[in-house]
């Protein structure tokens, strides 16, 4: 977990980087590899495609929405990290999962060369969320993991309650759960 | 018993909040300034963020709920020590708060109703004092705290 010295920002371009969106959730900031995120859309233009989904089972979720005829759950960034509600105006629709992420508001876009495991010390949900650790200007920040955002077991769930209040999505037959092709 | 016991150790002497531990000095690896903590969400009890230390990401553990009851109060220093998780080990920080000091002594057993995370009593001047095993320490959940 050794943080590298330094580089050039010469050198640093000639290593293999990876680009990442920085977005802020409840005044934290996180990262997320920008190949992971497929669209950034307002929360004003999903809210005409958006079903409510009645359910206390997995509280994060509280809409879904199809699209490529198949059912994407909205979470609420919020409530996953165990953070204080938030205001948020961006959705981050996720590329390989079928999730779209409520965020506060995205930072910047930015190039990193290096991602730090979680250390050994943090032994909870953290382990699920995180992909790793990234040193970027002078601050520590978690790079979340996208799969990270709800397990199989919620997906199933999510899917048997829209799939009971009508909402089936025959297209998902015989593939993974929560997993999208590219 | 003394100092110049063959059986005396290297303890380091350490203050969390107005109470001093002991904890055996080969496991610590310096004690570092107050330096920025970073902090993210997370679920693990008593982590209260990282710090970047000599080019590493070392994790922050507020002891103060196991040990004082309370969150402990501010601090001077991070005592960086190294955590054992099987056969590799990971640098971890306790914020104390005054300086740290070395003293050589020769470790008792513990009291029978001691704390899990007491490996030994010392005795340093007139002062008896609990030493700290890490592992049961930071691993312990706050719902322990006996102040």
């Amino acid at each position: 977990m050794k943080i590298a010295a330094q580089e050039s920002s010469k050198f640093r371009r000639a290593l293999r980087s990876e680009p990442v969106i920085l977005f802020t959730v409840s005044n934290f900031t996180f990262a997320i590899a920008a190949g992971a995120v497929q669209e950034i859309r307002s929360t004003d233009s999903l809210a005409g495609s958006a079903t409510e989904i009645d359910q206390h089972e997995v509280p994060k979720v509280r809409h879904s929405f199809e699209r490529a005829h198949r059912t994407y759950f909205v979470v609420d960034a919020a409530t996953h990290f165990h953070l204080p509600a938030s205001r948020p105006s961006l959705v981050l629709i996720l590329r390989q999962v079928r999730a779209a992420v409520l965020v506060d508001r995205i930072e910047r876009m930015a190039d990193i060369s290096s991602v730090y495991p979680v250390p050994r010390g943090f032994v909870g949900d953290e382990r699920r969320w995180y992909r790793g650790l990234i040193y970027l200007d002078d601050r520590v920040l978690p790079i979340v993991q996208p799969s990270g955002f709800l397990t199989a077991d919620e997906f199933t769930l999510l899917d048997r309650l829209v799939s009971a209040s009508g909402q089936s999505d025959l297209a998902l037959a015989g593939k993974p759960e929560g997993w999208v092709p590219r | 018993m003394t100092a110049t016991d063959p059986s005396a150790a290297s303890f380091v002497v350490l203050q969390v909040g107005e109470r001093q531990f002991a904890i055996h000095a080969d496991r610590v690896s310096e004690l570092a300034p107050p330096v920025r903590l970073h902090t993210f969400p997370h679920t693990t009890p008593l982590l209260a963020g990282v710090i970047v230390r000599r080019g590493r990401i070392v994790p922050v553990y507020d002891v103060g709920p196991v040990l004082l009851g309370r969150p402990a109060p501010s601090h001077r220093f991070y005592l960086v020590a190294r955590r054992e998780f099987g056969a590799e080990s990971e640098p971890s920080a306790i914020p104390v708060n005054g300086d740290c000091e070395l003293a050589n002594a020769v470790p008792e057993p513990p009291p029978a109703d001691s704390h899990p995370y007491v490996s030994a009593k010392i005795e340093v001047g007139a002062t008896r004092l609990e030493v700290l095993d890490l592992e049961s320490l930071l691993s312990a959940a706050p719902a322990e705290a006996q102040p």
